[in-house]
């Protein structure tokens, strides 16, 4: 880069120039910055060649250089196969047998586990919801003094480190993994995750409609209600909608575990090798968990941007769908 | 009612906000606080209705000593302090709450007489056709109209307001304060206002009472708030503003700070 004074022709340059006081100022800062460029320069290399010796020290933890894996490649290439079955339409344009998905999933009846995999996502959040309004409005200074009020935080951190595939264990002697110890695992992971944000919500809101309400002499219970509470219900319900959306992705992780609906369908197809369909229960999966992200983030987004927003029309929802599809699918 | 203050005294911490205030309120009058930002006037009016705790001194309307918040003194607020995402009309309800249960308030099950009450207060301040309006999507002086409503709802002995028309502009402003006057005066309210913009408070209050560095330094008729009082009140340099004219009382009206004040602006 900076060879200039070295080269030849920057040493003529220089000594035709002469090196008045200012010229030497210049190159001083120019020897400076240099000095500070070879720092940040060599620093970075030992960054990188950390991260390098990270990156090869783990993979050696997991045996990543025995060749056990490489020699199963041609399976996995046969597997894809099964997984996207390939056929041709009209006979020259190849793509995936559709078909096949569409007959798998009618047969076995996805939409109807599909319906399990929600109700336990929405029965557990709907059962956790007011719990967790009650914990994040005791946990809160202003309602239980200080000491008291960190026994409701702390029952809540000590759920939210409990991920709810534990519940589901834990829950076990109430008759196994069952959709209903997977609801209850939910609606208690509910509880922590959304409690915590509600009691973040508390601590945001305004001083002026609680003394409002307190001046008209009402009592604590209706100060709680009308002042505080009356100004998180908006953030409560999209908070409740966003949770719902990680409990759908939840409610299929435990039917893995074999709590029912989508997550047992994978887990059975897979164990029979069905490849094809399982991967059609993974797409359907995918299906289901962005119909619920998108009715969840209209809402919040209806929520957030209070009553200005517009109304759209049964026309625009129509023609505008694929638009937002995709928006909404790569936010 | 009438009101009478004993020897108020605040102190947050080393800070003196009111020291022996003393001052009395005839039933019916329209009594004005005045003082610089900081001279202790919504310490004083936060104490009378209950808000604060003195650190010692009583207040009594009618020989009964206020402790604490109750319905039948009413306050209205400078940021108005009303429930947002409520109706005005569930607004006005909220002064019902202390005769109303706690379920009963849940449910939105106030007496047939309370609704008429809430409706006739939302009538005094010009706001009936306007009841079923969200107050978040109302102007600064609807809302403000909103919390006189409500004050009233309680159906108060003792009306408060602490720079009830500070963050709203003139007009608007001119506006709640005539309702304000009007409603006082229909029910004989005893109404205590801190008010810094003197050319209002001279045109509104019947009784003056000024504050400074938390003592009471004025306490009369309005024939006796000389220019040379609200000298005394205010010092030196305010008051050669408030002689040249009231604009800049009107100026500060719109500025929404809490701690406003004519000197906030000099």
């Amino acid at each position: 880069m900076s060879t200039d004074s070295d080269s030849p022709v920057g040493k003529l340059l220089d000594r035709l120039l002469g090196e008045n006081q200012e010229e030497s100022a210049i190159k001083q800062q120019h020897a400076e910055l240099k000095r500070t460029r070879l720092v940040r320069r060599l620093s970075q290399s030992a960054l990188l060649a950390g991260i390098g010796i990270l990156f090869i020290g783990s993979l050696t933890a997991v045996g990543f250089w025995s060749t056990e894996w490489i020699k199963y490649w041609p399976q996995f290439v046969d597997a894809l196969a099964e997984y996207f079955p390939p056929k041709l339409y009209f006979g020259l344009i190849p793509f995936v047998d559709l078909a096949q998905y569409y007959q798998f999933m009618k047969n076995a009846g996805l939409v109807g586990e599909a319906g399990i995999t929600l109700a336990i996502a929405l029965a557990g959040t709907i059962m956790g919801a007011p719990l967790a309004l009650l914990f994040g409005i005791l946990g809160n200074e202003r309602v239980t003094p200080f000491p008291l009020n960190f026994v409701f935080r702390g029952v809540m951190s000590v759920i939210r480190s409990i991920p709810s595939l534990v519940w589901a264990l834990i829950y076990v002697p109430l008759g196994g993994i069952t959709p209903v110890t997977a609801t209850l695992a939910i609606g208690t992971d509910t509880i922590g995750e959304l409690g915590r944000l509600l009691t973040d919500e508390l601590e945001e809101i305004d001083d002026g409609p609680i003394e409002g309400i307190r001046s008209t002499g009402g009592n604590k219970p209706q100060v709680i209600t009308f002042g505080m509470v009356s100004q998180i219900v908006r953030p409560f319900i999209a908070w409740a909608m966003f949770i719902l959306e990680n409990n759908v992705r939840s409610a299929v992780s435990l039917g893995i575990i074999g709590a029912g609906g989508l997550g047992v369908t994978l887990t059975v197809e897979e164990q029979t090798f069905q490849l094809t369909n399982m991967m059609a229960t993974i797409l359907f999966i995918v299906l289901l968990v962005i119909s619920v992200e998108m009715i969840s983030q209209r809402t919040r987004s209806y929520l957030r941007d209070d009553d200005d927003v517009e109304q759209m029309s049964f026309y625009q929802r129509i023609v505008g769908f694929p638009k937002r599809m995709s928006d909404s699918v790569l936010k | 009612m009438a009101l009478s203050v004993e020897n108020l005294t605040k102190k947050y911490g080393n800070t003196i906000a009111l020291s022996g205030v003393s001052f009395e309120i005839p039933e019916g009058k329209f009594a004005v606080v005045l003082g610089e930002s900081g001279a202790g006037k919504s310490t004083l009016l936060r104490i009378l209705n209950g808000l604060t705790e003195p650190t010692s001194g009583s207040v009594y309307l009618d020989n009964e000593e206020i402790t604490n918040s109750r319905a039948d003194v009413g306050m209205v607020f400078q940021q108005h302090n009303l429930v947002e995402e409520l109706s005005a009309y569930d607004n006005a309800l909220t002064g019902t709450l202390n005769r109303t249960g706690f379920i009963r308030s849940l449910l939105n099950l106030q007496s047939r007489d309370d609704r008429e009450l809430a409706l006739e207060a939302l009538k005094t301040v010009g706001l009936l056709n306007e009841a079923g309006q969200k107050v978040s999507n109302m102007s600064g002086g609807q809302q403000q109209r909103v919390g006189i409503a409500r004050a009233l709802v309680q159906q108060p002995a003792l009306l408060l307001a602490d720079e009830p028309v500070a963050s709203l502009d003139p007009s608007s402003a001119e506006t709640v304060m005539t309702y304000f006057r009007e409603t006082v005066k229909k029910r004989n309210l005893t109404t205590l206002a801190s008010l810094h913009q003197v050319n209002i408070a001279r045109e509104f209050g019947e009784q003056f009472i000024g504050l400074k560095d938390g003592e009471v330094m004025f306490a009369g008729p309005r024939s006796e708030l000389t220019p040379a009082v609200l000298e005394e009140i205010y010092g030196d340099i305010q008051t050669e503003e408030l002689r040249e004219g009231t604009e800049s009382a009107e100026i500060s009206e719109s500025t929404q700070n809490g701690t406003t004040g004519i000197e906030a602006n000099i």
